[in-house]
């Protein structure tokens, strides 16, 4: 092959761009084989084949089938694309061999094509815009720059994404490659071409982000013939595969890229120091450097420009530290890859003292386009001091994985949510890795910061080489720090004692902390050695080592200390922490794989007898608990979560309720309890269990609290409730129903009279609305409604109801106004359903009644005349920038207000607190909210002596499993305070041994949820009869054989 | 020249190294005998030919490339991929994560170890394979994991493991 001159390149060019004009006859077809690394182990070699064979059996000489490399969306592997004479291009995903020969068969000979296999029509760069409408049977199928995840990328260094083979050289320049390695050898001289980069602005991308002109401009200036273009392919963050693309896919952008800068700086012999791991990008480069070479475009006089550089490729061999600047260099000096004290800085004196200049992948990945198209073009996009775009690897729990490069300065969430497409499996968002091994964790209040250099260190984080790791809720921030402080452990080189022994005295003290063996002091610790580190390391990796734990202990240090303090894992990950996930998860801490081994042994005696150990409600949260535990059930990796309040109601309903033994009373103290809800009566037991006798004050005709008067007969059918309040009652508990402290019995004789008060009053009213009309007739607070139809006061019902909010009070109104008479109910909420608060069952129970849900809507006006409300305003929102619990606020649109008739409103938008005393007297310490405050550090203690709250007088409106954790929590406390005062010892009762069977299957299948049985729609609106009735005695047996056994002790 | 001594822990193969095996090594030296900072490289493509980096390789390399042999061993021993104790042709990765470790992982490791008769870490004489462990591959659903070179087997009993190995030792 002879040496090209600049015409050559462009005969090379119109060659191939000719040979790619798809005309009858000649060229009518092409299907590309796309064989990015993700492609190629989801089996796209396999397609490839059959294809060639389908091609082969056709005998059709004017179709091919071709490759390309990586097409960006790795988990709809494996892609082709389709082209055909006169057509737009398609994409097909997740395509198999049988659907590749059909694809063959039907679309590119007989021009059917497959709608319902398509990804995408149309090319994501928009230079290659087909001119013509979409094929037939395409018209609905989205144009690949409207899908979000294509269309708010920007590709400058994707620019060939899916385009070119990297085997093919002249691929390359037919997409203008080394045209402006021509323009910078033949037009401009050094200064300019630095100047060029300055413009641009661009910053190194590797992650010091250090300004790429002025590094060269040193470099050049630099004295000496000799000088070295180095560029670091040493990709070694976890989690970052940008460069790999490059390098795989579009390796001649590097090169071109390389020999600018030799000739920016005047140096004339360059190594791209390429990590083992990625042996097909070694093998790739090394293929690209061969012809180039045979073109002239490397070596000896590059297009005949009398300017001389070669480029070899150097292997690394396992050592992340070698991503360092100065490791590099002395690894390829064939020495140990240790980091050398700077200055001097390698731009004077780098590779053989020589001076070097060392360039990220990414970044040399952009010159070649920076000087085609002007430093200007580059600065137009990204921020003032964060030009450009960068490519980040977004990975993790996000629905789209994959390479998203976007300008500088688009928000966190806008990439994580727009692009990434949110957080699957309905969990929610936690946090999010920016920055791999060097880099910080940002947790959801963030979500709204531009992604730049500057803002991000800002947070603690590093934009580093553009690893994204998105995080949900089922993940431990300290295992998470601790993983990445291992890794860099692991990879320390040593030479420097602050990094090798401070990275090992750090990571035993988070060992320690994730097994269980935290100390008070244990933060601190961390932070002490933290800043000796990143003060005083030689090199990079000891200097930013420590960060992902102070940014993990900056956001999230309430995490540390449960795992410290508590010896509790939020996210129940770590393992050494809790027998089972579930039971870590349960807020009263339920021996849950117990009680499903026994229903599974057929002893639903003793799994009642189980149930009763930590809950006196067993049958009510068997009905109406938000089962935290079957969000981390283990089983859900392999097909769905064990279904756990099902199975704990079917052991109410079915097994024989252990009888009731009445203690003695052995102690002479008396105990208040306030409030005869699920809080206080859990206290009331607990007490009473322990000897003391206990009192509660009830305001109501019965106690029950929230169970009783907020919700609805047909979630929880008042016999059931009546059964377990009664077996708390008759352990000798006293009642004093009918009796409101603060009106019947004044709070300051209660606290004389009895040796400590347990104030379990909750929050039992309404919040109202801040709008127009809020007090016309037939407004009313869902509290108060949910309260008359439990007190059997028929509350007047109108027609056309409206319900605003979206937590679980809303649907209990909705549902409760249409069993009630009213013709039509319509629920307002400000948001949209994925953002609901209320129970996933619920909203789908309400929607089958018929409720009509209105989203992104939000009342300001109450309308009506004579005092009675006849139509609610209502103001459309829009979802905006993301708020503090991770969702898009909704911000209202002005013009579009609609009014909906209505003749009662039912608003369910909060819940407030009604005390005892005066909220500003002082006695018990109350907060802005109404809300009571604890003591720091205690469960239930106020500063107030020997007076106790729990439940959602101090949390707010909560579930009722919280309230009976807070209820033994109360018990303890008590217990434990009154004994101090008397010089007594504090120990928990003892609890009744049962043996647990122990079955581990030998062999696990997958096998879907049991369902339970519901009582028809039609039918069950007129009236309060249960709805949901159960699982049956088969399903139930065949539930309770899904659980994996995680408590099982090997 | 009979190499016999225990590396890391591991008693070598009591091994001569053939001519051609000599040949080879010269030749990478050879190749790159006139190129400074060659160190890398050479001892990859030895590694390669050799399969790994025993002492008596070592000292050839610093001979034949005039590098004192403490070099040569500290570039060996600071590197990942290099290895001086034989790695076998199929890499044998036990999973002890914690589902994997409760549904029987820890009988599946003693299986392997008495089946192959080495411990992890270790490579069998006739360096077919090498044990590990590993620590959560992520596939829980499917424990206890055993990982052969790319495949994952599934729900491995103990019964199950000669077959496992067995259609791997070509």
């Amino acid at each position: 092959m002879p040496a090209l001159k600049i015409e050559g390149l462009y005969k090379i060019k119109g060659e191939v761009l000719r040979s790619l004009v798809l005309e009858s006859g000649k060229n009518a077809g092409r299907i590309t084989v796309h064989m990015g690394t993700c492609g190629i182990s989801s089996g796209a070699g396999d397609i490839l084949q059959v294809l060639k064979e389908e091609l082969k059996s056709s005998k059709r000489k004017d179709i091919f089938v071709t490759t390309s490399g990586c097409a960006g969306i790795c988990n709809r592997e494996p892609l082709i694309t389709v082209e055909r004479v006169g057509e737009e291009p398609v994409k097909y995903a997740d395509v198999t061999k049988e659907k590749a020969r059909e694809i063959f068969q039907k679309h590119v000979l007989k021009g059917e094509g497959l709608p319902q296999w398509v990804f995408s029509r149309g090319w994501e760069q928009k230079e290659m815009e087909f001119e013509g409408p979409p094929s037939p049977k395409m018209e609905k199928t989205p144009h690949t720059r409207d899908i979000p995840f294509f269309g708010m990328q920007n590709p400058v260094v994707m620019k060939n994404r899916g385009l070119i083979q990297a085997e093919r050289i002249e691929e390359y320049i037919a997409r203008d490659g080394y045209f402006a390695a021509a323009k910078a050898l033949y037009q401009m001289g050094s200064e300019e071409i630095i100047k060029e980069v300055k413009t641009s602005g661009i910053r190194g991308r590797g992650g010091a982000g250090f300004p790429t002109g002025m590094k060269w401009e040193f470099a050049s200036k630099s004295p000496g013939d000799v000088k070295y273009v180095l560029c670091n392919a040493d990709e070694g963050d976890p989690g970052a595969f940008m460069d790999r693309c490059v390098l795989e896919s579009d390796p001649h952008a590097v090169l071109e890229g390389m020999i600018i800068a030799a000739k920016a700086i005047g140096s004339h012999q360059g190594y791209i120091y390429c990590r083992a791991e990625y042996p097909l990008a070694v093998k790739m480069l090394n293929l690209a450097i061969e012809q180039a070479r045979n073109y002239g475009l490397l070596g000896k006089n590059i297009l005949g420009s009398g300017f001389d550089f070669d480029v070899e490729v150097y292997r690394g061999a396992g050592a992340f530290v070698c991503g360092e600047e100065t490791a590099l260099m002395t690894s390829i000096e064939g020495k140990r890859g240790m980091p050398r004290p700077r200055p001097p800085f390698p731009a004077l004196q780098g590779l053989w003292k020589k001076p070097t200049v060392l360039n990220n992948v990414e970044t040399l990945a952009n010159i070649p386009q920076i000087i085609m198209n002007g430093g200007k073009w580059y600065a137009g996009m990204g921020t003032m001091r964060s030009r450009g775009t960068k490519v980040f690897a977004l990975t993790g729990d996000v629905k789209n994985v994959g390479l998203v490069e976007v300008p500088m300065g688009i928000s966190l969430g806008t990439i994580i949510h727009d692009v990434g497409g949110g957080i699957p499996k309905g969990k929610k968002f936690k946090a999010v890795q920016l920055g791999g091994p060097s880099g910080g964790c940002v947790p959801v209040q963030y979500l709204n910061t531009p992604v730049d250099y500057e803002s991000i260190v800002k947070l603690g984080a590093i934009v580093g080489s553009g690893g994204m790791i998105v995080m949900d809720e089922d993940k431990c921030v300290v295992d998470v720090a601790r993983f990445f402080l291992e890794f860099c452990k692991d990879e320390s080189c040593g030479k420097c004692t602050p990094c090798r022994v401070g990275t090992q005295k750090m990571l035993e003290i988070l060992t320690r902390i994730c097994n269980g063996e935290g100390q008070e002091g244990d933060i601190e610790r961390l932070e002490k050695w933290a800043d000796i580190i990143k003060n005083t390391s030689l090199c990079g990796l000891g200097q930013s080592a420590p960060n992902p734990v102070l940014s993990t202990i900056r956001y999230f240090r309430e995490e540390y200390e449960a795992h410290i303090r508590e010896k509790r894992c939020p996210a129940a990950v770590c393992s050494a922490l809790f027998k089972a996930p579930c039971i870590h998860a349960c807020p009263i801490g339920m021996d849950i794989p117990s009680y499903v081994a026994l229903t599974r042994a057929g002893r639903l005696e003793d799994a009642y007898k189980v149930l009763l150990k930590t809950n006196p409600f067993p049958s009510i949260c068997g009905r109406v608990c938000d089962h935290q535990c079957e969000s981390k059930c283990r089983r859900s990796t392999l097909d769905e979560p064990v279904s756990i309040k099902n199975l704990k109601r079917f052991i109410t309903d079915h097994g024989t309720r252990p009888p009731v033994k009445k203690p003695t009373v052995a102690r002479k103290e008396k105990i208040a309890v306030v409030g005869g809800g699920p809080s206080g009566l859990t206290a009331a037991r607990d007490l009473a269990l322990r000897g003391y006798s206990v009192t509660i004050f009830d305001e109501f005709p019965e106690p029950g609290g929230m169970l009783r008067w907020g919700i609805p007969e047909y979630r929880l059918p008042r016999d059931i409730l009546r059964r377990e309040i009664d077996d708390i009652l008759n352990l000798g508990v006293e009642l004093k129903a009918n009796t409101k402290v603060g009106r019947d019995v004044a709070y300051e004789e209660l606290v004389k009279a009895y040796d400590a008060v347990y104030l379990a009053i909750g929050a039992q009213k309404s919040a109202g609305m801040a709008a127009e009309g809020g007090t016309l007739k037939g407004v009313v607070g869902a509290v108060e409604f949910l309260r008359d139809v439990n007190l059997g006061k028929t509350p007047p019902v109108g027609e056309r109801v409206a319900v605003v909010g979206g937590g679980n009070s809303a649907i209990d109104a909705s549902r409760s106004a249409l069993r009630l008479g009213a013709k039509e109910v319509t629920l307002l909420y400000r948001r949209t359903r994925e953002d609901m608060p209320a129970q996933e069952e619920e909203i789908k129970a309400a929607e089958e009644e018929g409720v009509k849900m209105q989203y992104l809507v939000n009342p300001v006006r109450f309308q009506g005349s004579d005092g009675r409300i006849e139509q609610v305003i209502c103001r459309r929102m829009v979802l905006g920038e993301f708020d503090n619990s991770g969702r898009k606020k909704p911000v209202p649109k002005l013009g579009e207000d609609k009014a909906v008739d209505v003749d009662m409103v039912i608003l369910a938008i909060g819940q407030e607190t009604v005390l005892p005393f005066d909220a500003k007297g002082g006695a018990v310490p109350v907060n802005k909210s109404g809300l009571i405050e604890l003591i720091k550090g205690k469960k239930t203690a106020t500063k107030a002596p020997m007076v106790f709250a729990g439940g959602d007088v101090v949390t707010g409106p909560d579930t009722v499993v919280s309230a009976i954790a807070a209820g033994h929590h109360a018990a303890n406390e008590i217990d434990q305070a009154i004994r101090l005062k008397n010089g007594e010892a504090f120990s928990l009762p003892p609890e009744e041994e049962i043996e647990i069977p122990l079955i581990i299957d030998e062999e696990i299948h997958e096998a879907e949820r049991a369902c339970t049985l519901e009582a028809g729609c039609a039918e069950r609106i007129k009236d309060f009869r249960e709805v949901e009735l159960g699982l049956s005695k088969e399903d139930a047996f065949k539930e309770s054989c899904r659980c994996l056994r995680c408590d099982a002790k090997a | 020249m009979v190499a016999r001594e225990k590396t890391e822990g591991v008693l070598e193969a009591q091994e001569e190294f053939t001519a051609e095996q000599w040949a080879a090594v010269d030749a990478v030296i050879k190749k790159y005998k006139k190129k400074p900072g060659s160190l890398i490289p050479v001892l990859e493509e030895v590694q390669e030919a050799i399969g790994y980096l025993p002492k008596p390789v070592m000292k050839r390399v610093a001979l034949g490339l005039k590098v004192p042999f403490s070099e040569v061993y500290g570039v060996v021993t600071f590197y990942s991929f290099f290895t001086m104790a034989p790695k076998g042709k199929h890499t044998v990765r036990c999973c002890l994560g914690t589902a994997c470790y409760v549904r029987g992982g820890k009988r599946i490791l003693e299986t392997l170890t008495e089946t192959l008769k080495v411990q992890p870490g270790e490579t069998t004489p006739d360096r077919n394979f090498s044990l590990e462990t590993v620590r959560c591959l992520g596939a829980c659903g499917l424990a206890p994991v055993v990982v052969v070179d790319e495949d994952t087997h599934r729900q491995m009993k103990p019964s199950k493991i000669s077959g496992v190995l067995e259609a791997y030792d070509k």
